[in-house]
């Protein structure tokens, strides 16, 4: 059993450093499927893990490349706390049912944006705010 | 895209929203985070998942978490043994991002979790 969860847990992680996720994504289904956890139980627990810097290895090798934008982040950790108490307070008293039938809908949304990809055609646009991004930083 | 402030208010708000996400299904939020950056303010892939990694090192979801603790939905002997695997899995994962087909395996992964997600719409509500 704890070999189980050390492995989900080693798994999860290479998804996080893969795709830039913090992998609650897939530790919540896991911990519903796997543990037979309750629903809410499964997202509490989520919750719990992503509390200490999990993502801090994975990012490591982001940073070595320049591929983060600081400024951006610290923003959108704020806009996270701000919106991830709203969250709390709406999912707890929700039954565990719709919880999970929710969180499936979710998961269908997350996966079709997931899919989408900055088209070719768009490329211009993104290198070109990627100029202007190092621009600023440069000035600064 | 729009500079400056506006375009800094347009990512806090995007993050907000990513937060309530969040907190609701009590995931890290980069899930979201990750293509709205990368659809809305024209970050490549790659920088999209870095921000997305560096605003997840401060305990975002510390709020949401509390919540759930109150009402007793935390697991802690589970969190604790998950917890080592997830930091050394990420950085597996960080120095294969480098060496993979991105598209390929977004899409190998958006596709498990669109399924993931019909069976667990089904499964709540099929009764």
């Amino acid at each position: 059993m704890t070999l189980i969860v050390l492995l989900l847990g080693l798994a999860v992680g290479v998804l996080v450093g893969l795709l830039g996720i913090g992998g609650g994504v897939v530790l919540v289904p896991a911990l519903v499927y796997l543990l037979h956890m309750d629903q809410h139980l499964a997202q509490g627990t989520s919750l719990f893990i992503l509390l200490p810097p999990v993502g801090l290895g994975a990012l490591r090798e982001y940073w070595k490349q320049g591929q983060v934008d600081l400024r951006a982040g610290i923003l959108c950790a704020l806009g996270m706390l701000v919106g991830g108490y709203l969250g709390g307070l709406i999912a707890v008293p929700l039954a565990s049912r719709h919880l999970k039938g929710l969180f499936g809908c979710f998961l269908i949304l997350a996966a079709v944006l997931l899919w989408q990809k900055p088209q070719p055609q768009n490329r211009i646009a993104i290198s070109a705010g990627e100029e202007s991004a190092r621009g600023r930083r440069s000035n600064a | 895209m729009v500079d400056g402030p506006m375009r800094d208010a347009g990512i806090f708000g995007a993050a907000c929203l990513c937060g309530v996400a969040s907190g609701l299904f009590g995931i890290g939020g980069g899930t979201l985070l990750v293509p709205f950056l990368a659809l809305f303010f024209a970050f490549a892939q790659h920088r999209a998942q870095g921000t997305s990694l560096i605003a997840l090192i401060p305990p975002t979801g510390a709020l949401a978490f509390f919540a759930y603790a109150k009402a007793g939905y935390v697991s802690w002997q589970t969190g604790l043994l998950l917890i080592p695997g997830v930091f050394a899995g990420g950085i597996l994962g960080g120095w294969l991002a480098k060496r993979l087909n991105p598209r390929r395996m977004r899409q190998v992964f958006a596709g498990l979790m669109f399924a993931l997600g019909m069976w667990q719409a089904v499964a709540a509500w099929a009764r």
